[in-house]
């Protein structure tokens, strides 16, 4: 392509996205039939100092299409962006996430705010979901560096945003995840009770949905965790999260598969 | 109807030139150096926002001297040319002769053929890698472009501070007695630029995908003492 400039008029301002769709970068999206499960499970809690999230790692078609697929991935430093529903849909929506924060950012010299990054998704998911059936929904964490706090951002199927104080979980995964976190989240939590419960909640969720991928001991795969805090966007060591995880496991062995009267 | 005159094309070419080199020598000039670990861009710029260096891509950096509308857009365009590339292929296969050619181009079709020549200069920078070379590109308001080996001035006193700066470097230097030279080459001898007004913006390699990094005035006095 050559030197794309326009006049003042029409230019696309410092928006990839519009500017992507103005040049015919973004394919145009038709009503193709093809059926989505959201197999996946994704889940983020706000604690004291920022946002823990997990995520599962199956990739999941008529049968398991892979086992160590990323699903959470750093939008920029202090943002991270989740998705679920159509893998092809769900890259491209974090390769455009990701790229147009940082163009907004080199074209205007200033950082989106994070409500800014949310609002930036709802047009792009719901140019998606309203038009095709191949569907994404994604989940957006981030560090308000402004207000100091970590933000989680859920999305429904048309794009609209919505704010979440506590938790939020999206996948198949979500009714089973979603009780654990219900019983077990309290504002006051610090780091590693947040992972310790987000852990819990991907464990009850891996054992019951079938389109999601739980602990797999067996292979040494494990379920992905960052923090989002002042220090950025973090991704726990992989012995780190193993040994979670087996913790978790020892006890559901020792008790015979079930919580066994508590949330543990 | 209206009534053409014959001008002879030499005379055109000239009197655009002539055009061009007035507004560009209006404004403040733009060293961009090699040094040992990267490249380092130094405008005399005193605004703290309207900035003459800007970031294009991971590793390549833009700077630009003459009518600031005129080169933002440029600037802008670079931006959207790098992103969408990169979109589109990946992030290694945007390289800066590319870039640079593209530029030639638009800026030799406007001094033909525009309703008057862009009042610009720039200089497009490359940090190297295993894969690709370090490079300066300077493109002139007539889409003439020049790689230049070490270093490269823009703007309208470009003769006078390449001199200054020519003597003053013969091999790759660190980055604080490049930037010592560069602004040194800026003032000349009778005269001492603030920290305030100087616009510094290097590429350096520090661990992660973006090299371009703008320096703050402590970090430039820091350099600079």
């Amino acid at each position: 392509m050559g030197l794309p400039l326009f006049s003042a008029s029409d230019d696309p301002g410092p928006s990839f996205f519009h500017f992507a769709q103005s040049s015919g970068l973004t394919p145009p999206v038709s009503n193709a039939s093809a059926a989505s499960a959201h197999a996946t499970t994704v889940i983020a809690v706000r604690y004291d100092g920022g946002v823990v999230m997990v995520g599962d790692r199956q990739a999941t078609g008529n049968y398991i299409a892979s086992r160590d697929v990323r699903k959470i991935e750093a939008a920029d430093r202090f943002t991270a962006i989740a998705i679920s529903g159509t893998a092809a849909r769900g890259i491209e929506f974090i390769r455009m996430a990701q790229l147009s924060f940082e163009h907004y950012e080199k074209m205007t010299d200033t950082a989106l705010s994070l409500e800014g990054k949310a609002n930036y998704l709802s047009p792009i998911i719901q140019r998606n979901n309203l038009s095709s059936p191949l569907l994404v929904l994604p989940l957006l964490a981030g560090w308000d560096g402004a207000l100091q706090v970590g933000r989680i951002f859920e999305y429904d199927g048309a794009g609209g945003c919505y704010e979440r104080f506590d938790f939020s979980t999206i996948g198949s995964g979500t009714p089973f995840a979603e009780g654990t976190l219900r019983l077990g989240f309290n504002a006051e939590m610090d780091r590693d009770a947040a992972i310790e419960l987000g852990a819990l909640a991907m464990y009850e969720a891996g054992d019951n949905d079938p389109s999601t991928g739980g602990p797999d001991f067996v292979r040494n795969l494990f379920p992905m965790i960052v923090t989002i805090s002042s220090e950025g966007f973090q991704e726990l060591a992989p012995d780190d999260v193993a040994e979670r995880f087996r913790v978790i496991n020892e006890r559901r062995t020792q008790s015979g598969g079930v919580a066994g009267g508590s949330l543990r | 109807m209206s009534n053409y005159f014959y001008v002879a094309p030499e005379q055109l070419i000239r009197d655009r030139a002539e055009f061009a080199q007035k507004g560009i020598a209006r404004g403040r000039s733009i060293v961009g150096a090699i040094f040992d670990n990267g490249v380092v861009l130094v405008a005399e710029n005193p605004s703290a926002s309207l900035f003459k260096i800007s970031e294009i891509y991971d590793r390549i950096a833009f700077a630009g001297v003459g009518k600031y509308n005129e080169f933002d857009r440029l600037r802008e365009a670079g931006i959207r040319w790098a992103d969408s590339t990169g979109f589109t292929y990946s992030r290694g296969d945007v390289d800066v002769r590319a870039l640079a050619n593209y530029y030639a181009q638009h800026l030799g079709d406007m001094f033909t053929e525009g309703q008057k020549p862009l009042e610009v200069e720039i200089l497009v920078a490359q940090l190297g890698n295993t894969t690709r070379p370090t490079k300066l590109y300077r493109i002139a308001y007539e889409g003439t472009i020049s790689d230049e080996p070490r270093f490269a001035v823009l703007g309208g006193d470009a003769e006078t501070i390449k001199s200054r700066f020519a003597a003053s470097e013969d091999s790759l230097e660190t980055l604080s007695l490049t930037l010592k030279n560069a602004v040194g080459a800026l003032a000349g001898p009778d005269r001492i630029i603030e920290v305030g007004d100087l616009e510094v913006g290097i590429l350096e390699d520090r661990g992660s995908r973006r090299t371009f990094t703008r320096l703050n005035d402590d970090q430039v006095s820091e350099l600079l003492r």
